[in-house]
């Protein structure tokens, strides 16, 4: 049982790093080349959703050491007020528990979207500032508990188990990102903001701060540096760009219910950021890449019932992370252990 | 760039009197109930009731939690899937008859998984217990072939019996009986150790098997004549499963990954991963639908000053305050108590004075998930079941082991059915979907202002 392990633990680095690396992207590519087109587009969407949630995940798990399965509550945020802002007024006349809604454009609603999540997250982040290790998983296991029952028992302003409909795409004056491939366009860019954004965070000043508070949050102290301002910083930035990933879910589906916003997703996104590697950008890329693909490449396995592909997919994503903590707790690139 | 030193003060944010506010909230607490009990005494009574329920399945899953946790000083996610798998087990083993046979489930998969299960823990309980005697009168390596026979014969047991289980209580008498057989001679052997010694003792090992090999075919035949027994003993097969999965998974995973980091995070992030797959597999066995459990004791309530109480809930409160007794008795009077609360203070420590510290943590392992099964299964015939209430019960279970006081069992007992009453009685204006909101909060609460709890541990 030991033997592979061992030669693993043993290699440098860099050398599980590269193998990870190419295998994640082989199976894209191929996975691509083989199904086309119109499946790449889907695909790729549902992976820059995942990604900007890894990714700014990351920042909090990574660079405080504060294992938040929370995230998903500000993902459900950032959804909603998209929902609720920007969801056609006239279709929603005819439906059942109707809630007013002013039907603004994309882009007005996108920053009320992020403005709102940042400001759940300070109210948030200054109560849950003073806990750390365990007791923090515990409370934003609350977090996300208590903001899905908001969502789903809060029926006057989120039509609770009925979901809001005709959610608009984004339109640049007159041109609507209807297509699918805009849209998709439209998400890589918003990645790419946010990994340029997360990778001058973690390469400034501020970064190094960060990074010393995960190691040692008394010493940092020490040099006069206020420790919680700095995680509260993180927390918010982190926080907001989850919203914003919420604001472009909710606008690629055109419909959101509070079954997207469980408790399960938000530890969906943990195993996927703990799997990819904490404290690096590459590894929260991979490790979306590699969920993405893993969910969407079980329903080809031809043994397996297709109500079960969810299902399959969180025990092998349960199995990995048990072998990840048994054999490389850093994750397949990671640069920090919990 | 130059860093951000964030110099803003407001420290005095966290200073502040404490004692005050208990005092505040504690009168207003006090003044919501009057406020209750006055506007309507017979709801006030009904939300006492249901409080009391809820807080028994609590009290159990805190009760057991802190056990863990004061053990071990880590989270353990699996508790949560414990508790879905033992209501999971009744379901598995009772829908047959039970629910007309709508739902009926049986995989041959499920039956060798638990019968492995089962084998793998007696043999890892031979070894520790007998292996030593064993050795030295055949020698090592029939032994160890005695050991696996017989822990083989014990899976294979269990794989039958989860088979068909329309005749569990018939195939079931034999073990019970063997137990009760057993436990009777050693009542017996031990009795006759305290006699003075001038009787003569040769010829009570032979009473002690007679009595007890005829306690046991009577206990045995019994069960296997009455009406209801198939559900308890149901009961005692899901918890024991449960248990046992609990057992093989610390022996088995908790103490390779331990051994190669003490961080416990990464043994929660572990244990996140376990509580994931094994609910996936939850519902890909069951289906994700709830489900309900056979009734127990009929389910008419009985009527007490207006309010009604069902009479499972009445038991489910007794069965929680007896495994806090008993529970209590056993770390505080026996050896195995004393080596649990060692290893709780320090482990190193134990294992120098001489304390195996496998065996007795995988024993508190195994007692822990029980009482999560035991919680579930209650939980699951008093509403419904379903794959997702492992994730629930768990973090219900750990507040309530917060606001008692963590790692403290009196604490437990009292965070159970406090959580319970503050559940009910906050959502009192509420409607009932917010009560998961209202034990978060008070959570939050409690972190922030009291983070030792109502009782602190020493």
């Amino acid at each position: 049982m030991s033997v592979i392990p061992q030669a693993l633990r043993e290699r440098p680095r860099a050398d599980i790093e590269r193998v990870a690396t190419v295998f994640v992207l082989g199976w894209a590519v191929a996975f691509m080349l083989w199904q086309g087109t119109g499946f790449t587009v889907t695909l790729m969407t549902v992976f820059a959703i995942w990604a900007i949630l890894a990714v700014s995940l990351n920042l909090v798990v990574g660079f405080t050491g504060l294992l938040s399965v929370g995230h998903i509550g500000f993902f459900g945020i950032g959804a909603y007020t998209m929902a609720i802002l920007a969801s056609d007024a006239s279709y929603d006349q005819l439906r059942t528990e109707a809630i007013p809604t002013p039907g603004w454009p994309f882009f007005a609603a996108l920053p009320i979207a992020v403005a709102l999540t940042a400001l759940v997250a300070i109210g948030v982040g200054i109560v849950f500032n003073r806990f750390r290790d365990d007791i923090f998983v515990l409370v934003s296991f609350g977090f996300a508990i208590i903001a899905f029952s908001f969502f789903l028992n809060l029926r006057e302003i989120t039509r609770g188990a009925f979901g809001i409909h005709e959610i608009p795409r984004p339109a640049f004056g007159g041109w609507v990102l209807d297509g699918e491939v805009e849209f998709l366009v439209f998400a890589l860019v918003c990645l790419g903001l946010v990994v340029l954004l997360c990778w001058l965070i973690v390469t400034s000043s501020f970064g190094r701060v960060l990074t010393a508070i995960r190691e040692d949050e008394e010493a940092i102290a020490v040099f006069g540096y206020q420790v919680t301002h700095f995680k509260l910083a993180v927390w918010v930035l982190s926080a907001m760009m989850a919203g914003l990933a919420g604001a472009l879910f909710a606008s690629w589906t055109s419909f959101i219910d509070p079954n997207s916003f469980i408790l399960l997703e938000s530890m969906l996104l943990i195993a996927i950021v703990i799997l990819g590697g904490l404290a690096t950008i590459w590894g929260s890329l991979l490790g979306a890449m590699a969920f993405v693909l893993l969910e969407e490449g079980m329903r080809f396995l031809p043994f397996l019932p297709a109500e079960f592909v969810g299902q399959a997919r969180q025990v092998v994503l349960g199995v990995l992370l048990v072998l990840l903590m048994l054999f490389r707790p850093q994750g397949l690139v990671g640069r920090y252990r919990l | 760039m130059t860093a951000w030193s964030g110099r803003l003060d407001l420290s005095e944010f966290r200073e502040r009197p404490r004692d005050l506010l208990a005092v505040v909230l504690a009168a207003a607490v006090v003044g919501y109930i009057c406020w209750a009990i006055s506007q309507s005494p017979q709801q006030a009574l009904q939300f006492t009731f249901n409080g009391l329920s809820v807080g028994a399945i609590y009290a159990l899953l805190a009760i057991g939690f802190t056990l863990v946790y004061s053990t071990v000083w880590f989270f353990d996610l699996y508790y949560g899937a414990a508790a879905a798998m033992g209501a999971y087990g009744i379901f598995y083993l009772r829908s047959g008859e039970a629910l007309g046979g709508q739902y009926q489930v049986n995989d041959p998969a499920v039956n060798v998984v638990f019968g492995l299960v089962t084998a793998g823990v007696a043999l890892w309980a031979l070894r520790e217990v007998f292996h030593r005697r064993l050795r030295e009168r055949f020698g090592n390596r029939s032994a160890l072939a005695v050991e696996a026979l017989v822990a083989g014969a014990l899976g294979a047991y269990m794989g039958v019996v989860l088979t068909w289980t329309n005749d569990l209580h018939v195939l079931f008498a034999p073990a019970i009986a063997m137990a009760t057989a057993f436990a009777v001679a050693w009542l017996v052997r031990r009795a006759a150790a305290r006699l003075p010694q001038r009787i003569d003792r040769s010829g009570f090992p032979v009473m002690a098997a007679i009595a007890g090999a005829a306690m046991g075919v009577v206990v045995g035949v019994a069960l296997a004549d009455t009406g209801g027994s198939k559900l308890y003993l149901s009961w005692v097969v899901s918890c024991l499963l449960a248990g046992m999965v609990g057992l093989a998974f610390y022996r088995g995973l908790y103490v390779q990954i331990i051994q190669r980091t003490r961080s416990r995070l990464i043994m929660l992030v572990a244990s996140l991963g376990v509580l994931l797959a094994l609910t996936a597999l939850t519902v890909i066995v069951f289906e994700s639908a709830p489900r309900p459990l056979p009734d127990v004791f009929g389910s008419v309530p009985w009527e007490v000053g207006g309010a009604t109480i069902k009479g499972f809930n009445v038991f489910a409160i007794g069965v929680a305050c007896a495994a806090f007794v008993g529970l209590l008795l056993l770390l505080k009077r026996t050896a195995f108590g004393k080596s649990v609360r060692a290893i709780g203070d320090d482990e190193e420590v134990a294992k120098v004075v001489g304390i195996n510290t496998t065996v007795v943590i995988a024993i508190v392992f195994f007692l822990g998930a029980v009482f999560a099964a035991l919680a579930g299964v209650l939980n699951g015939h008093d509403t419904a079941i379903q794959p997702r209430m492992g994730l629930i019960m768990l973090l219900k279970g750990w507040i309530a082991s917060v606001v008692g006081g963590i790692g403290n069992l009196y604490g437990a007992i009292v965070g159970g059915f406090a959580l319970g009453m503050i559940e009910q009685f906050g959502i009192w204006s509420l409607a009932g979907e917010w009560k998961d909101v209202v034990s978060f909060v008070v959570l939050i609460l409690f972190l922030s202002f009291w983070p030792n709890g109502l009782l602190p541990r020493r």
